[in-house]
């Protein structure tokens, strides 16, 4: 009886020992929901499920309402503290998931975080227009604006200020009821054309299909005929009837996606077939159908106008170079204009380099623009003839990594510590624990770098955490993702100079994503106009292609031989191929969204077509080349926010050109007083202040040009 | 306001036009599906990129210890290829355990298997042998089969006994060199890993023989130990010898 007894009250504690866990489980169920007690407060990666993400975004934005209206709702009067303050504190729990949901979708994601994705973009975009259109807090704030001059506030705190403003005026918030209502069917009406662009040319993008047999696939090598089989097999699997099935029946399928496309157009030898598809490409959206965009795109254009006007501004350019770093769009005009001609004149003698490969041939045709990529690729191999295979195993990444870092430490004294003590998402993803020259901690940089099956193509940087000394130190958490060829077996991963620029390149967006050091989380790092922010990463570009730094760090991972002179030369000079071209495409591309975002609201519009063949016959564009993106198929800026903005990447461009030109200056290629100028008015400031002041600080003077034009080639000095 | 509220994402494109998208995460989606179409995931190669990621991770782990700390994790790694992972090693173990009651012949055969996979372990860790795992497993099953069947039939192990051991060793250290390249080893300190991962397979070894002779150490002397011990033993092991080898070659 006794032992029953025992055994019972064994029994029973165990029971409510199970009870007490499920019930802390609960608790503690969700990872957002708690503070993350991990080094660094690094994401709590293993924690996380796929079904806590929904939860923590619908309660995160549940919270960030209520937490706006508190501080809507404070009785006291409104105060820099206790609104803009206020304002940088609230929202953490959308932030957190946010941050680790939309990183992970793009480097780690699932089927189930894709469908997510999808579900929750609206429901985002709806939160945050929710605030800006919120009436009580911009009345907080514009009294705090219009007693702005007797608070004292600091420089960063009045950016802060006139930037937190300036968001909601630009919203509307100024305007009078009646006009506030024209804006508000302005922006319906531009939304649900926008979404119709975007789904007319995805259906359009998704619509053509060459399919080809075996006989079809002259010139093209085993891995993209491998690839066109796959696709035929997909979509073989994906077919509903057997008619449809038997179209894919060992067949080959190429599309007008730029991964299938550019391979096809570089190596297949069918003419007829090349033109097939590149006129499939650059017709999408305007083949008069049910998914025409010719109307929309007049029709966003001009509603654009329309709300520009009603703003106050002469036109939609206007309106958004307001917050750019060149301000209007006569600065945005010249600066193409000054490179267009250069590049027009080099992408002409490309054009000759490769009808007189056609002649040579003894092939009687005109160089068109679904010859381009196969001829100038003939071009490349004869005359900058740079055999990829001979570099790759001086560039270990590796050794590159450490060439970034030494880099970094050489201009700013920066020391990179491989640690394992931070969780992380993917066992590809490596952590480094970034110090300053003193020894202190800066931030921790995460590096993933290689391909995978669940993650975006292309290479970016982000972050996990942001800086801030609002409330104490907090210092960010940062990565880079990449898509470089994972190794294989034993070996190391091999790169090519392109990945390397690459890695360079996002490396310097991480920089400044590490090196912030601003009071208020919004305005650090990469937080800049978007004319900008492409500066600080370019810049760091230049660094990886000087012969003196290559030099460290390329030495092959097998003998630890340093990388031949010739070999960079060669390098060096095939980093100049085909320029004319990109620049052509890029500048055509430019001014064509431009030319759409000056229209004034009054102005009579012909259809798309009138318009852009007007726009790009005043610049004299040749046939062989179409601007990177026609209006149809633009939709970086019909669909997306580059409006008035695809510019940017060139501004940035003349910035680091002409930045790392000062060092060049200077003899010295880590001249430590540039590179501190560097650090303090580029790398540390975020957008705590004017991007045009930050620069001219750094420099000494405003950015010019001929840098740049040397750096592409296109000062004639390849002639 | 947008960009206030939204961190940005910097997206790279493969001509190094990299863009910011301050906008609205819906337009993104759009861009990013016209530009490269839609991601399709396929599980199984997620997951083999996972199992290759791992071991790279560990080899990086691996790399940035100091020597002491490396050494433990190999002997630990030793041990647990032994014990629990490799249960195929503690049957053959065993089936010597079970051979003779003799310390010196035991011995003797302990130390011939111990220096034949010693040495095949090393060979093929080291790349310059390769054997199938497809032929090596089954014919380690084989091995157990082989000497649980030999203590039925003998008495006393035959002198010939530790040369047969002997080369059942040599099979034995291949298949410990696949599981160890599979662990991965760190290409810097190649031999004393081997050496450290060796150590622990011994010690390993050693703990499943003086378990071994603890359990039996009262009834060692009895006169039905081989009787009701020694030979049921033995056929159990053969026989689960004999269900891998069906398994490993037919299933």
């Amino acid at each position: 009886m006794k032992k029953l007894f025992i055994i019972a009250t064994v029994a029973l504690f165990a029971a409510c020992q199970t009870q007490k866990d499920q019930t802390e489980m609960q608790a503690v169920e969700n990872p957002f929901y708690v503070e993350w007690d991990t080094p660094f407060g690094a994401p709590p990666f293993s924690q996380i499920k796929d079904e806590h993400y929904k939860p923590a975004f619908e309660k995160g934005m549940k919270d960030n309402l209520a937490e706006i209206d508190a501080i809507v709702n404070n009785p006291e009067a409104p105060t820099f503290e206790n609104t803009l303050e206020e304002l940088e504190r609230v929202g953490k729990l959308l932030t957190k998931v946010q941050r680790v949901f939309y990183n992970l979708t793009g480097s780690n994601t699932n089927p189930k975080m894709q469908e997510l994705e999808r579900e929750l973009s609206p429901l985002i975009s709806a939160h945050y227009d929710k605030i800006t259109l919120n009436a009580g807090l911009f009345k907080r704030i514009e009294a705090i604006w219009q007693s702005r001059e007797s608070l004292g506030l600091n420089k960063e705190q009045l950016k802060l200020l006139k930037d937190t403003r300036k968001q909601f005026v630009r919203s509307g918030a100024l305007l009078n009821e009646e006009e506030k209502a024209q804006i508000t069917k302005i922006n319906t009406e531009i939304s649900e054309l926008t979404t119709a662009f975007g789904q007319n040319l995805l259906a359009e993008t998704n619509g053509f299909e060459l399919v080809l047999d075996s006989t079809d696939l002259d010139g093209l090598s085993e891995s993209i005929i491998a690839a066109a089989a796959e696709s035929a097999t997909q979509k073989m699997e994906k077919a509903e009837t057997e008619e449809e099935k038997a179209k894919y029946k060992d067949k080959y399928v190429f599309t007008p996606h730029r991964s299938s496309m550019y391979p096809f157009l570089t190596e297949s030898n069918r003419r007829d077939l090349r033109e097939q598809l590149y006129k499939a490409y650059v017709q999408r959206g305007d083949n008069d159908n049910a998914t025409d965009n010719k109307e929309i795109t007049a029709k966003i254009a001009k509603l654009r106008a329309e709300r520009a006007k009603l703003m106050g501004y002469e036109t939609h350019a206007h309106f958004v170079l307001e917050e750019r770093m060149l301000k209007t769009p006569e600065e945005v005009y010249d600066l193409l204009m000054q490179l267009w001609k250069p590049a027009l004149e080099r992408a002409k003698v490309e054009v000759a380099d490769m009808q007189a490969v056609v002649d040579a041939e003894g092939k009687d045709f005109e160089i068109a623009g679904w010859d381009w990529w196969q001829y100038s690729e003939k071009v490349r191999k004869a005359k900058y003839d740079l055999d990829e295979a001979a570099i790759q195993p001086y560039l270990s990444l590796d050794n590159v990594l450490n060439g970034v870092f030494a880099t970094t430490n050489k201009l700013w004294g920066l020391t990179y510590t491989e640690i394992f003590d931070v969780e992380v998402y993917h066992p590809d993803a490596r952590v480094w624990e970034v110090k300053d020259k003193d020894g202190s901690h800066l931030g921790i940089f995460i590096g993933d770098y290689f391909t995978r099956s669940n993650k975006r193509g292309g290479a970016w940087m982000s972050s996990f955490k942001g800086q801030s000394n609002l409330d104490g130190r907090k210092r960010p958490i940062v990565v880079n993702v990449c898509n470089f060829p994972a190794p294989i077996g034993d070996a190391p991963s091999l790169l090519t100079f392109e990945h390397v620029t690459t890695l360079f390149h996002e490396f310097g967006h991480a920089m400044h994503g590490i090196m912030t050091d601003v009071t208020y989380g919004s305005m650090s790092g990469t937080s800049g106009p978007r004319d900008f922010t492409e500066f600080p990463a370019q810049l760091l570009e230049h660094w990886a292609s000087e012969p003196e730094i290559l030099k460290t760090f390329a030495t092959h991972y097998e003998t630890g031989e340093v990388i031949p002179d010739e070999l960079i030369a060669k390098l060096l000079k095939a980093s100049k191929f085909n320029q004319g071209f990109a620049n052509t495409e890029y500048l055509a591309a430019s001014l064509l969204d431009m030319d759409w975002h000056t229209i004034k609201a009054d102005e009579e519009l012909k259809d798309a077509d009138a318009f852009e063949k007007a726009s790009l016959d005043k610049i004299g564009l040749i046939d062989e080349i179409a601007p990177r993106y026609r209006s149809t198929y633009f939709a970086h800026i019909f669909s997306g926010g580059y409006a008035a903005g695809y510019y940017g990447y060139v501004h940035s461009a003349v910035l680091d050109s002409d930045a790392f030109e000062a060092f060049k200056e200077t003899g010295d290629v880590f001249n430590p007083e540039l590179a501190a100028k560097l650090r303090k008015y580029v790398y540390e400031k975020g957008s705590t202040e004017e991007a045009k002041d930050l620069y001219v600080q750094f420099r000494g003077r405003e950015p010019e040009i001929d840098a740049l034009l040397k750096v592409r080639g296109l000062d004639g000095s390849m002639e | 306001m947008i960009m206030r509220f939204l961190f940005p994402f910097i997206f790279l494109s493969i001509l190094c036009l990299s863009f910011r998208a301050q906008s609205h995460p819906e337009d993104e989606l759009i861009i990013r599906e016209i530009e490269e179409g839609q991601l399709e995931v396929q599980d199984q190669q997620v997951s083999a990129e996972y199992a290759a990621a791992l071991k790279r991770q560990r080899i990086r782990k691996l790399s940035a210890m100091p020597w002491y700390e490396k050494f433990f994790v190999f002997v630990k790694a030793g041990i647990e290829h032994i014990i629990p992972k490799g249960l195929d090693h503690i049957l053959f173990v065993l089936g010597l355990f079970f051979s003779s009651l003799i310390l010196g012949s035991l011995l003797w055969q302990v130390s011939a298997f111990t220096l034949a996979h010693t040495i095949t372990l090393a060979v093929a860790a080291l790349g310059i042998v390769q054997a199938p795992a497809g032929i090596v497993e089954p014919l380690i099953a084989l091995s157990i089969v082989w000497v649980a069947a030999e203590n039925c039939i003998f008495k006393e192990a035959s002198k010939w006994r530790p040369f047969v051991v002997f080369s059942f060793g040599l099979l034995h250290g291949l298949g410990f060199a696949s599981v160890l390249s599979e662990y991965g080893l760190p290409q810097g300190n190649l031999v004393p890993s081997l050496l450290a991962f060796n150590i622990g397979v011994e010690v390993g070894q050693l703990i499943v023989l003086v378990v071994a002779a603890l359990l039996v150490w009262f009834i060692r002397d009895k006169s039905w130990y081989r009787k009701r011990v020694q030979i049921p033993a033995s056929i159990m092991i053969a026989l689960v010898g004999l269900f891998w080898f069906v398994e490993r070659v037919f299933l």
